[in-house]
């Protein structure tokens, strides 16, 4: 039932907002309809398809799962953070050559455990990098392009840090 | 014109251009879209169970709710919807129609009971508990067994049973030659309930402008024309003032290219109240209420010479269409589908076919990927396994036997249907190249055990039906799908060109590959064409994007379509050059005289004149404009195909299946973009894999769900995919239009019969006989176990 609003504190994008919502609201209705960010998509609301990932504070988090209320003063980074209008980030260049993604329903998610993955781990082998991206599903691709892009996100990442 | 081998652009990999805000988050799927003020926003009360009356609905407590704008039951939509149901004028199809929200009777878990509007989605939800509803529970029958059996609840009473439809087909003289053959062999496959299982859920908004008289429905579709003219029926209106637009949808696969109530339901309420109103599925409904699709029992008897050619084959399918047949299709879809593509590439003649389709209380059935194709291939390529196990001839020469020869193309097969061109027994003996098969079977012990498990590899042949025309949907007794597809193609006056194509895209990069089409034929650059579909208002009418069809039908409209407005162009400049139009070459955005190499316009200037932008006037006789529509027709079916050879692992010790060499030949005729056809081989294949190993949707004995959520109903991720190594062959159509021929389907169809005969001959040693999908690893250990039981007992 409704209940009395409460204030949230968000760093979103880098960007700051206020915004008073029911404590039951989740992190994704909030992003998604609160602040107008819908690129972060809502598949199964129950934690296993991954579309709602983002990073909370650095780490990869399903937006469903979460109250607003919960991540008051939060830092968060959808999928609108990664490279706004400017040029593409790696993760999201080698997506585009890799043919990686189809409907693009799914694929803000794996762009944020991609890039959350890549952090974390700047040369993984395939195998690596199918067990990371069971965080999400896909169900167009089959995948093999994803990993495919992965791979090579890290390769040019690798080459940028290098290269810097 | 320019000829075929003159493709520019077709057949060369376009990077798409849809990425680019699909991975900044701007692609707009339904629940992206801004939201109009007053919007309502729509729950509905699921039932509970699977057959029950409705005795009462009490909605008072729901109504008291701050928020909530009022609750209706299927009672108080019946003067605004018509009760639902598909055209379908075929023998032995028997009508029933649905009310979009149950009126006294529900028939499956799931079935809509009330809908709640309320002014927020959150405040709906929590009226969902508030409505109260006093059910009478009745027997209810998931399964098709139960369905048919004496003594059955009947769920339609005016049906008298629960069959919904029967069909039947037979050669001639078919019972003398079935009985030419040495051996008569037959099995029973079945195959598991599945789920489209699309990321993003089905939902819709439909929104009136200010004086209700007009409306905009905005609805996941993959087919919007076929959407709006359903709902201008049921809902008595005129299609002239809907407007069907589908926005990015998130997958399709089938279960998106169908009418659903929810989406007659949003439009009546939005001329009821005058407000927009929204509804967004979750999961749960999704996987309660969204189309299942097989689900069938497939009897097959083969006759067969001792050599291993087939005399003839008998099926007998039966389908469990769910509660209510679908829209637009009805469940003879899977039915007739099925049993009209079991010959695949094979060459018997003689053939017998009986169908029938049961209504069960279960969600409704229809189209997914593949359709009827992979339960036929699991059928026929079951048995071509057995022929060879029985024959002692292998079964990769069981299939070159009995397989279509390059020199009979054209070829009419058995119901039929005519094959063009194709290459099936090269595609056969590549894909076995590939795996090195040969060596494998040199290798391959008796038992089929290598280092403790299980090893065996299993083929699929097969053919693939795409690019449905009119004739092909009428001789399956679809009355109102319309079987062509169409396109406007428009010069703008800057030049640059506008495509709107009547198909609606869910991934498959129509916005890239459209594009490439009509720059391949206007001699532009890709990025001069936009591409517009999914709006029924831009649109010209037609079928859409379904069953493989986006690129035979589509594509080949938007082919025609640019080569008319090619002939206008060049009347245009050929006149402004003084040249004979026949011999003006458009290239590089120009319009040249190549026997006057000094001589060209650029495309802009010919449509200045064209649009009487400058002083030059048009020839006479020409009409102002620089833009063409064309409606393609294409033939009744057009067939690709492609050969999926699997070798797999069979753990004893847990029964599970590891695919571990994985290889693909595919053949879709004139490929358009390489990397997107291997895109959609890759996808297919895996939600093959996926039915094959993992996916079923569960109903116990009473037509309880019980898998409704994805931790539970399994689809594949990252790490149960194989690494797919695929080939190409590329063998044109000679009855479409620049030899396209489908592509999205077949990797489904190819993958679970491979992975089933696969599994077949690694257990063949213990005397397994695998005859179910999907093989999970809980009933492969139990199959194992009971063959070796069986063995011990004997020995």
């Amino acid at each position: 039932m409704s209940a009395k609003k409460v204030t949230v504190r968000m760093k979103v994008n880098g960007k700051e907002y206020v915004r008073e919502v029911e404590p039951r609201y989740l992190l994704a209705d909030f992003l998604r309809h609160e602040l107008q960010l819908t690129g972060t998509h809502i598949g199964c609301e129950h934690g296993v398809c991954g579309a709602c990932t983002v990073l909370i504070n650095g780490k990869t988090g399903r937006s469903c799962l979460q109250f607003a209320a919960a991540l008051d003063g939060a830092e968060i980074t959808t999928v609108e953070g990664i490279a706004g209008d400017g040029p593409l980030h790696p993760v999201q260049e080698a997506f585009h050559d890799a043919h990686a993604l189809q409907c693009g329903y799914c694929t803000p998610g794996f762009l944020m455990t991609t890039i959350e993955f890549l952090q974390s781990n700047p040369n993984p082998d395939r195998g690596q990098i199918r067990q990371a991206l069971t965080n999400n599903m896909c169900r167009c691709t089959g995948y093999l392009n994803i990993v495919d892009a992965v791979e090579d996100a890290a390769k040019r990442m690798r080459e940028g840090a290098c290269g810097a | 014109m320019k000829a075929i081998e003159d493709f520019t652009l077709i057949g060369k990999t376009v990077l798409r251009r849809e990425d680019s805000y699909l991975m900044r988050g701007k692609a707009q799927f339904l629940d992206d879209l801004p939201e109009p003020k007053g919007l309502i926003h729509l729950a509905f009360v699921l039932s509970p169970y699977a057959c029950a009356d409705i005795l009462s609905v009490d909605a008072s407590a729901a109504k008291a709710l701050p928020g909530v704008i009022d609750v209706l039951t299927g009672k108080d939509l019946v003067g605004d919807i018509k009760t639902f149901a598909p055209v379908i004028e075929i023998e032995g199809y028997r009508d029933v129609r649905r009310p979009v929200v149950a009126v006294d009777r529900v028939n499956f878990v799931g079935e809509y009971v009330a809908v709640i509007l309320a002014e927020s989605p959150y405040v709906a939800q929590d009226a969902l508990d508030l409505v109260e509803v006093d059910y009478d529970p009745l027997p209810a029958v998931a399964g098709i067994e139960e369905a048919e059996a004496a003594g059955a609840p009947v769920i339609h009473s005016h049906l008298g049973d629960n069959h919904i439809f029967r069909a039947a087909f037979e050669t001639e003289d078919f019972d003398a030659r079935f009985a030419e053959g040495d051996l008569v062999l037959e099995e029973e496959f079945r195959n598991g309930k599945t789920a489209g299982g699309m990321i993003e859920p089905r939902g819709c908004m439909a929104w009136p402008d200010p004086v209700a008289t007009n409306f905009t429905l905005w609805t996941p579709t993959q087919i919007p024309h076929i959407v709006r003219t359903a709902i201008a029926d049921h809902l008595d209106i005129p299609e002239s003032v809907l407007r069907v637009v589908a926005p990015a949808v998130g997958g399709g696969f089938g279960t998106k290219a169908h009418v659903f109530p929810d989406e007659l339901i949003v439009v009546a309420l939005a001329r009821r109240y005058g407000r927009a109103v929204k509804w967004v599925q979750d999961r749960r409904e999704s996987l309660l209420t969204n189309m299942h699709a097989r689900g069938h029992i497939l009897h097959i008897k083969v006759s067969v010479k001792q050599d291993g050619t087939l005399c003839g084959v008998y099926l007998n399918l039966k389908t469990n269409c769910g509660a209510y047949p679908n829209h637009p299709y009805s469940p003879t879809l899977e039915a007739t589908g099925c049993a009209r593509m079991l010959p695949g590439p094979y060459r018997f003649q003689t053939y017998r076919y009986d169908v029938s389709s049961l209504i069960t209380n279960t969600c409704p059935t229809g189209a997914k990927r593949g359709t009827g194709q992979p339960s036929a291939f699991l059928a026929i390529e079951g048995m071509m396994d057995r022929i060879g196990r029985r024959l002692g001839i292998d079964p990769a020469e069981v299939r070159r036997r009995n397989t279509v020869r390059p020199e009979e193309f054209p070829y009419v097969n058995v119901v039929g249907v005519r094959y063009d061109t194709g290459s099936y027994l090269p595609s056969l003996e590549r894909g076995l190249e590939m795996i090195g098969y040969d060596a494998f079977r040199a290798a391959q012990p008796k038992d089929r055990l290598v280092n403790g498990k299980y090893r065996g590899i299993g083929i699929c042949n097969y053919t693939e039906v795409s690019g449905t025309g009119a004739p092909g949907w009428r001789v399956r007794g679809f009355a109102k799908m319309p079987g062509f597809d169409s396109s406007r193609v428009v010069v703008e006056p800057d030049g640059k060109i506008t495509v709107y194509v009547s198909q609606a895209d869910a991934g498959q990069g129509h916005y890239t590959t459209f594009a490439q089409i009509a720059a391949d034929r206007l001699g532009v650059a890709c990025e001069d064409v936009t591409v517009v579909e999914g709006d029924t208002s831009k649109t010209p009418y037609g079928t859409g994007t379904f069953a493989s069809r986006g690129s035979v039908v589509g594509g080949g409209t938007v082919i025609r379509c640019s080569e008319k407005v090619g002939v206008k162009i060049r009347r245009i400049a050929g006149y402004m050059l003084d040249a004979d139009p026949e011999r003006l070459v458009l290239k590089d955005g120009r319009v040249a005289d190549p026997e006057d190499a000094g001589r060209s316009l650029s495309l802009r200037e010919v449509a200045e004149t064209a649009y009487s932008m400058n002083n030059l006037g048009l020839p006479q006789g020409e009409e102002h404009g620089l833009e063409a529509t064309d409606y393609y027709d294409p033939p009744m079916v057009t067939m690709a195909n492609g050969t999926h050879v699997v070798q797999v692992a069979v753990d004893p010790e847990d029964g599970r299946v590891e695919i571990e060499r994985y290889a693909v030949v595919h053949d879709c005729g004139r490929v358009i973009n390489p990397r997107i056809v291997e895109g959609q081989v890759h996808g297919a294949t895996v939600q093959g894999i996926g039915e094959a190993l993992m996916e079923e949707i569960v109903y116990d004995a009473d037509g309880q769900h019980l898998n409704a959520n994805l931790l539970d109903y399994l689809m594949p991720t990252a790490m149960d995919v194989p690494e797919l190594e695929l080939d190409h062959i590329e063998t044109p159509s000679i009855d479409t239009v620049g030899g396209i021929k489908g592509a999205a389907e077949g990797g489904l169809t190819g993958a679970v019969p491979a992975i089933a005969n696969a599994v077949g001959d690694a257990l063949s040693g213990l005397g397994v006989n695998i005859t179910r999908v999907p093989l999970r690893p809980s009933s492969v250990f139990e199959q194992i176990r009971r063959a070796c039981t069986e063995k011990e007992g004997r020995a």
